[in-house]
């Protein structure tokens, strides 16, 4: 089989991009699950799609919105990509036969993640009813289980506060929230309208250094950590529940990438890209949270969008010019992508960038060859929300040296 | 007192309220948003019901306005004695006027006939 | 002196009360101790001593625990020549030579599942002996067992490779010793091998000495510190559970019974004789008994009235690494550190014959039989002890991490004899390491002591030694898994991500002779939830399949064994039972 663009994962990373990449390519996409929409058909809570759509959608509603747009596309669902190498051959395993198949440019969609137990060491026994908040989600929302009574919810990023509402609504009682940090990692409106409107107890510099339970589980011990983030063994106590659920992070899922042999950045643990979402080797391309994990799925489609249409473009033959220059992480940032700038010929070119730690007031700045070619205000930025800053595409296009950072108003 | 965190916009103040003052927000609509809270809070739904012959046995659905939050849980039970038939549509009403708010329940997704 | 005098001086010593009594071979201590802790160190000093064959520990301590046996059933429920108690893969294995003769045999089973225990949680060498005591009954099975694995893979069709072993000696080797470090370095570089070597040749064991340069070269991730190695190109790898269910399964063939969720909780017996072994479902009456029953084999031989032996507990913790790293060592190895521990090889970086990396076992005594926690200390302990071995090795490539409990006597050796006043009654008991590696040369031994006790033996001419593993999906070439999934779609669909694990093998678990019905038996047999993301993804998938297959509801479908529930039930039940109220 041989195609124009073949799109890996049709979850909102790849939906967008393929939509993008018809106008201009015959492209396939391929999904592994038995529908389209990936993570986004159990985050059945509402929020998504204010930039888009200017209001806020569920899940299913903007995934919905995107999979309306399919027709023209060949989509293979309950299909995985067993093998793929650079030259954008890969084989595919499917109810209906195991095939090869050839691209003239790919997208890589696949999404993230969830970290585990074993990826914090949390010591203790192994028992029933230990749930990363994503199987959680998909277990209750979709497949119509019910998983526990007495939860307790390690994490306090934005999964985890959303499986802490839905937990009680549906009747459980959660027992706290327990975060290793001194601040929390979700939204401030998660926490407010997930924790504090139920009165959810959330236990910042905390975590759990104990499951307890031989066949299910039967408590956590939970501690207070210091500034090292250990334990400190006087604050232990335990916490009888029934279920324990692990919101401790996401990672990028690039088992097919390292297959490949694309170059990956240390700290997003997604491939490196540049400006067009193009990987280290041309015309594979990456977008969603397989480059990084993101906050807000517009962003995700966002990021699909420009991976489409980049990619479609390479596949009718278009050449680019590769300068490869890295954008340097300045101060308070702690990675930037895309890592790499090409000099393509973009109208506009969104920055986006995690900082390392909270400071109010604060302008944010992309330097060019040593000068402030574009500044932003912020009121606030923290380590867990993403930061954009949006410039002309021709403001970095000729650049030799690019870096962002983050500086305090005098 | 009470204690609120504005979620009007990514600073998140700490707003104390004690009797008829106000302190801690950095603006005015920090106050709008206290208010609001103090006086009907209210609340988007989004849960599930069971579906009957489609491709899964929950069907997503969401309130198509606000709901007093001290009514959620009320929703929630009500709910969970709904069971609908599939073909759904996305924005199919569920449940109408669920508990004289003058808000209706509708599927946050289309579901087909298995 | 005499031995029970001996122990009790040195009871007296620390200002025990104990009494010590030796009669046939085996020494009973009554008393009282303060804690668990000198409960053990006495029961290892009273193993130590001569001429003692088993030590029976009786002796209280401050909140000692009291088993609590079920009620039996009082059903009879079988009839056997042999019944054999533990689905191990010593019970399983015995089972299997068994078959090879007329009679008629029953395993019974506590668990949802053979390969339950010690069985599944260890880290699956098949050692060749030379890391066992010299002259002790588990070397001599050891090195017995582990010739016979090649024609048992070939006949039964489960993996074993004979991937070697490095024994190396750092500068680290003798740090801890009172000596200076150049004559630490001298011992480990010149005297450790050839011990070594000479202990190797002794048992017909190959192995060879490579120097610094030619190790690090074949295994540059290795410590830099090293100094020499030993190579055992004949070490084994298996896989505990595939190589039991495979046991399992043609013995099922050749006419064996296998009762699952069947716990022994008593024995009528009636003069020197056990007649019937009580279960909770029911009565077995038996001609012959074997106490295959690994960490409970002591109470099971207390039901016999063959009590001669107590079993404490030796936990072994373990880390098991992503597949990424399945290339960062080609061989297992381990670390020779002095002073040795005492009847502990020392673990090391063992890799499964899927090319995980295994950091471990710990070794650390524990009260309770069922505690497999992996404590914060044992994860601390292996990453100090092996980053000795392999130290860069990164913490982040660790995918799971598992603790299994060792079946150790106070005298350590296996104890595999007849019970000394109940005729018909056989203790294969203390399997600890190499149980694995010495099972098939256990069984052998278990066939001679039916035998001396009076079984009638004939071998059935219709027994069949092979067995065919199920279909492994990943492991064809394009051209057959294509066939595969012409003959059935479900091998199209890939389940589990991290493995590769279709619905199709996942579908033959369920319908296998011995039928996987919860998410840790099909883990087992087709390593899906066994990857990276440990499940996250295909827990789901995986718990309905099996509720399709086997009609159990998917609100009921079990994580392993009774108790271990994944949910509570159907969404909504909370709300649900809120509204009755």
């Amino acid at each position: 089989m041989k195609t124009d663009v073949a799109i890996i994962g049709g979850g909102p990373a790849g939906l967008a991009a393929a939509i993008e990449a018809k106008k201009h390519a015959k492209v396939t996409l391929i999904e592994r699950n038995e529908e389209l929409g990936g993570i986004l058909q159990q985050c059945i809570h509402h929020g998504f799609g204010n930039f888009i759509f200017g209001e806020a959608l569920t899940g299913p509603e903007y995934a919905e919105h995107f999979i309306e747009q399919m027709e023209g596309i060949d989509v293979m669902l309950n299909t995985t990509v067993l093998e793929i190498d650079k030259n954008k051959r890969m084989l595919l395993s499917s109810p209906d036969g195991v095939f090869e198949m050839e691209a003239k440019a790919i997208i890589l969609a696949m999404g993230c993640r969830e970290r585990t137990r074993t990826q914090i060491f949390i010591p203790g026994t192994r028992p029933a009813g230990i749930y990363t908040a994503g199987t959680a989600q998909r277990l209750i929302n979709i497949e119509g289980v019910m998983l526990g009574k007495h939860v307790v919810i390690l994490g306090s990023g934005d999964v985890g506060l959303i499986m802490a509402r839905r937990f009680t609504l549906e009747g459980a009682k959660v027992e706290g929230v327990y975060e290793i940090m001194p601040k929390p990692g979700g939204l401030t409106r998660n926490i407010v309208q997930c924790l504090y409107d139920f009165d959810i107890p959330l236990h910042l510099s905390h975590t759990i250094v104990e499951i307890v339970g031989k066949r299910r589980v039967e408590g956590v011990f939970v501690a207070k950590v210091d500034e090292n983030f250990k334990p400190i063994e006087e604050t232990k106590r335990f916490v009888p529940c029934d279920t324990l659920i692990l919101a401790v992070g996401l990672i990028p899922e690039n088992e097919l990438t390292k297959k490949i042999g694309i170059e990956l950045d240390d700290i997003t643990a997604g491939p490196v890209v540049d400006e067009g979402m193009e990987t280290s080797i041309e015309g594979i391309f990456a977008c969603g949270n397989v480059v990084h994990v993101h906050d807000l799925v517009d962003d995700v489609s966002f990021s699909a969008i420009i991976a489409g249409r980049e990619a479609a473009k390479y596949a009718n033959g278009r050449k680019i010019k590769r300068r490869k220059i890295k954008v340097k992480a300045g101060e308070n940032v702690r990675y930037v992508v895309p890592q790499i700038i090409n000099g393509r010929d973009m109208e506009e070119i969104t920055f986006y960038f995690r900082v390392k730690k909270e400071m109010e007031n604060v302008v944010t700045r992309l330097l060019v060859d040593g000068e402030v070619r574009k500044e932003k205000r912020e009121l606030i930025v923290k380590p867990p929300e993403m930061v954009r800053l949006k410039v002309k595409g021709d403001l970095v296009m000729n650049a030799n040296s690019i870096s962002i950072e983050v500086k305090k108003v005098a | 007192m009470r204690k609120f965190i504005c979620i009007q916009c990514p600073l998140g103040c700490e707003i104390i309220v004690e009797g008829e003052r106000i302190e801690g927000n950095k603006c005015p609509r920090g106050k709008e948003y206290v208010m609001q809270e103090m006086k009907n809070p209210k609340r988007v739904l989004t849960t599930t019901v069971f579906i009957e012959n489609a491709i899964h046995p929950m069907l997503p659905v969401r309130s198509n306005g606000e709901v007093p939050k001290e009514l959620l849980k009320e929703c929630m039970k009500i709910l969970a004695g709904v069971k609908v038939k599939a073909p759904v549509k996305k924005g199919d009403v569920i449940y109408k006027n669920i508990l004289n708010t003058g808000i209706d329940i509708i599927a946050s997704r289309s579901m087909e006939r298995k | 002196m005499k031995v029970e005098k001996k122990v009790e001086k040195y009871a007296r010593k620390k200002g025990w009360k104990v009494k010590a009594r030796l009669e046939d071979g085996i020494l009973y201590l009554e008393g009282e101790v303060p804690s668990y802790k000198e409960y053990v160190e006495i029961g290892r000093y009273a193993g130590k001593q001569k001429n003692v064959e088993g030590v029976v520990n009786r002796l209280k301590y401050k909140g000692k625990k009291e088993v609590k046996r079920k009620k039996g059933g009082n059903e009879l429920i079988g009839e056997a020549d042999v019944v054999i108690i533990g689905g191990g893969v010593t019970g399983c294995m015995i089972a299997r030579e068994l078959s090879k003769y007329k009679l008629d045999i029953i395993l019974v089973e506590k668990a949802e599942d053979v390969a339950c225990g010690a069985t599944k949680a260890n880290n699956a060498m098949v050692h060749t002996g030379i890391g066992e005591k010299m002259g002790t009954l588990k070397q001599k099975l050891c090195v017995e067992g582990h010739k016979m694995y090649e024609e048992l893979s070939k006949q039964l069709d489960f993996p074993y490779e004979k991937n070697g072993m490095w024994i190396i000696l750092t500068k680290d080797s003798f740090a801890d010793m009172p000596i200076p470090s150049f004559l630490g370095n001298f011992i480990a570089r010149f005297i450790i091998p050839r011990i070594i070597l000479r202990r190797a040749k002794k048992l017909g064991i190959p192995m060879h000495i490579v120097k610094r340069k030619e190790l690090l070269k074949e295994e540059p991730n290795v410590t830099s510190r090293a100094l020499i190695a030993v190579y055992s190109p004949t070490y084994g790898v298996t896989s505990p559970y595939l190589f039991t269910i495979a046991l399992a399964e043609n013995a099922i063939d050749n006419g064996v019974k296998i009762m699952l969720e069947t716990e022994v909780v008593d024995m009528i017996t009636e003069g020197e004789e056990v007649k019937e072994v009580v279960t909770d479902k029911g009565r077995i009456k038996a001609r012959y008994v074997i106490n295959a029953a690994g960490i409970y084999a002591d109470m099971v031989a207390e039901m016999a009235g063959a009590r001669e032996y107590t079993i404490h507990p030796k936990k072994g913790s373990t880390l098991l690494f992503d597949k990424d790293y399945g290339n960062y060592i080609k061989h297992s190895m381990t670390i020779l550190k002095f002073p040795r521990m005492e009847h502990y090889k020392g673990g090391g970086a063992m890799l499964t014959f899927e090319r995980n990396i295994q950091l471990g076992p710990t070794l650390m005594e524990v009260e309770d039989r069922e505690d497999t926690s992996v404590t914060a200390a044992e994860i601390k302990q292996i990453f100090s002890r092996f980053s000795l071995l392999l130290p860069n090795l990164p913490r982040k490539g660790v995918i799971a991490y598992f603790a299994g409990l060792r079946a150790a006597t106070f005298t350590e050796d296996f104890i595999i004899r007849r019970a000394k006043k109940v005729r018909n009654f056989i203790h294969v008991a203390g399997i600890q390491s190499p149980g694995l590696a010495a099972a098939p040369a256990v069984a052998k031994m278990v066939v001679g002591l039916l035998k001396e006790s009076g079984l009638e033996m004939v071998e059935k001419k219709d027994f069949n030694p092979y067995r065919k593993a199920s279909v492994v999906i990943r492991e064809l070439s394009v051209e057959e898994r294509q066939k595969m999934v012409e003959k059935d779609a479900r091998y199209g669909k890939v389940v589990c991500r991290c493995e590769n694990v279709t619905e199709g093998e996942i579908v033959d678990a369920i319908h296998g002779k011995i039928g996987a019905r919860n998410i840790d038996a099909i883990k087992r047999r087709t390593r899906a939830g066994m990857g990276r993301c440990q499940g996250s993804f295909c827990l789901p998938h995986v718990a309905k399949i099996i509720s399709r297959e086997t009609g159990i509801p998917l609100e009921e479908i079990k994580k392993n064994g009774n108790g271990s529930n994944l949910f509570i039930g159907k969404a909504k039940c909370l709300l649900e039972e809120e509204n009755e109220n």
